[in-house]
């Protein structure tokens, strides 16, 4: 046992700097696979919450139709909240959003903003809802969060599908990195390899040490890419932004490191010439 | 323990092993002499399996070689005992790594492989080299931790290819003189050498190669 864990010691001692780019690839893999994650499970939470009412605004052609609007919706639909704004309202409101251009908007005339027409709507109701603005010839235009929220999925599946093809491919290049670093190994103790043939020691015993090394160099590796997913979640939290989900990565991230080491190693290992 | 049966052996064009046979009973100790190129090494590659015949047959301790499959080749070696004309020893490992990694791979504890160790080590008058890399020793330190590997694991077998190749002569009898001992106790012993002198000296059953072929079985060396 203490024999087998000192030739795996000194493989992970003799794979030097190389080694070492292999643990540094598999960390920053899986953070950045593992910061997607939480990012992704954060969106889904917050932003796109489905269980929170959905939001339909509407421009409305004057305040007078928007009140109208409003009262003829929560007629047809009574689970719906309304609300009608003026045109100086509309002004006033984009003032307070643009601060910076607040002195252009409010010297504005109020004839140049529109009515709006604010409807929290049930989640199942909001397509609804908003066709039926549109069937109205007051409504000039109709917005629903849930296009928005559709649209913003969209783009985050996107996002994440190339982040998470980024992280493929880093883990892969650490695969490789591995593969190259137990072929040198290899082909440097090829005589030694030779040798302890020699004197009875089976395949096995020969290719375990190279095995659990690349193993190691990934575990490693993903150990270091959760110590690192904690402290960025840490510094979050400390903003206020409550990220879930860290802890499954504790087992997933060093496990998902050790199973591309052991493949690298593995690949690695082909090269290593057989007996007669 | 050794039966040899018309063992033809060639690489490429030229035949190393030309259809010997011979017999070596359990507990024998025999020399194996020839000029080189005779195809000393080449017989005792064949022995411990690192070469196959291309044609004949080699039983050692009742097993058959040719016929030998791959995964069993380790635990014969590891009753074994083999000194290599070139030590053989792991560089990277110290003396006393050289000695346990053999009997590591027989699974005893550690203790037990440490106390073997330098058991086999002081045998050899080097157990204080324990920590030393083969770099650090004498052509003939080495040879000694060489044969103290071969030794240690208690073999059935030893076959040692010039084992005085690096010793002077007082160390060349001394190792001989060890390899009796062992043989006396029961232990088969086969020496592979050129050295005509150290037969003379310690007289046994010699086998006389001359290419490929051999030439005299018996106990006293011809002209």
């Amino acid at each position: 046992m203490r024999h087998g864990a000192r030739e795996v010691r000194r493989q992970l001692r003799e794979s030097g700097a190389t080694g070492l780019v292999a643990v540094l690839l598999v960390a920053v893999a899986t953070t950045w696979g593992g910061a997607l994650w939480l990012v992704r499970g954060w969106v889904a939470d917050t932003l796109l919450a489905r269980g929170r009412p959905a939001s339909v605004v509407a421009a409305v052609r004057s305040a007078e139709a928007a009140a109208m609007v409003c009262n003829a919706l929560t007629g047809s639909f009574p689970g719906v909240r309304c609300s009608a704004s003026r045109p100086e309202d509309t002004k006033e409101e984009l003032a307070r959003w643009f601060p910076e251009l607040s002195g252009v908007l409010l010297g504005l005339d109020a004839a140049s903003f529109p009515s709006l027409l604010h409807a929290e709507v049930p989640v199942a109701e909001a397509a609804r809802v908003s066709g039926w603005l549109r069937a109205r010839g007051e409504v000039t235009l109709v917005e629903n969060s849930r296009d928005w929220q559709g649209r913003l999925e969209n783009a985050l599946s996107s996002a994440l599908l190339i982040g998470f093809t980024l992280t493929v491919a880093l883990l892969a290049g650490c695969g490789v990195v591995v593969l190259l670093v137990v072929r040198l190994l290899v082909l440097e103790h090829s005589d030694e390899i030779a040798i302890m043939r020699l004197i009875g020691a089976r395949e096995r015993e020969i290719r375990l040490p190279y095995l659990a090394c690349g193993a190691l160099l990934g575990l490693v590796g993903g150990t270091l890419g959760v110590a690192l997913l904690f402290a960025i979640s840490f510094v979050l939290k400390s903003h206020g932004i409550a990220i879930r989900g860290v802890t499954p990565l504790v087992t997933v991230a060093p496990l998902l490191g050790a199973t591309v080491g052991a493949l690298g190693a593995t690949l690695g290992l082909a090269s290593l010439p057989e007996e007669p | 323990m050794i039966l040899l049966e018309n063992v033809t052996k060639s690489y490429r064009t030229r035949l190393a092993l030309r259809g010997i046979s011979a017999f070596i009973e359990r507990g024998e100790f025999v020399f194996l002499t020839g000029p080189s190129g005779a195809g000393k090494s080449t017989l005792l590659r064949l022995l411990y399996r690192a070469e196959v015949p291309d044609s004949g047959r080699i039983v050692v301790s009742g097993q058959d070689l040719a016929a030998m499959r791959r995964r069993d080749v380790p635990f014969f070696r590891r009753r074994l005992g083999v000194v290599f004309q070139d030590f053989k020893l792991l560089r990277r490992r110290t003396v006393g790594e050289n000695i346990t990694f053999v009997l590591s791979l027989l699974n005893l504890p550690d203790k037990e492989q440490e106390r073997r160790a330098y058991l086999a080590l002081r045998h050899m008058g080097l157990q204080h080299r324990l920590s030393a890399y083969p770099e650090e020793l004498s052509g003939g330190e080495q040879q000694r931790v060489a044969t103290a590997r071969a030794l240690v694991q208690q073999p059935d077998l030893i076959l040692a290819d010039e084992p005085t190749g690096n010793l002077d002569p007082e160390r060349s009898h001394e190792l001989l003189e060890l390899f009796k001992t062992i043989n006396y106790q029961g232990t088969t012993v086969l020496v592979a050498t050129h050295d005509r002198s150290l037969i003379e000296a310690h007289p046994a059953r010699t086998l006389v190669l001359e290419k490929g072929q051999i030439v005299q079985d018996g106990w006293a060396l011809g002209d």
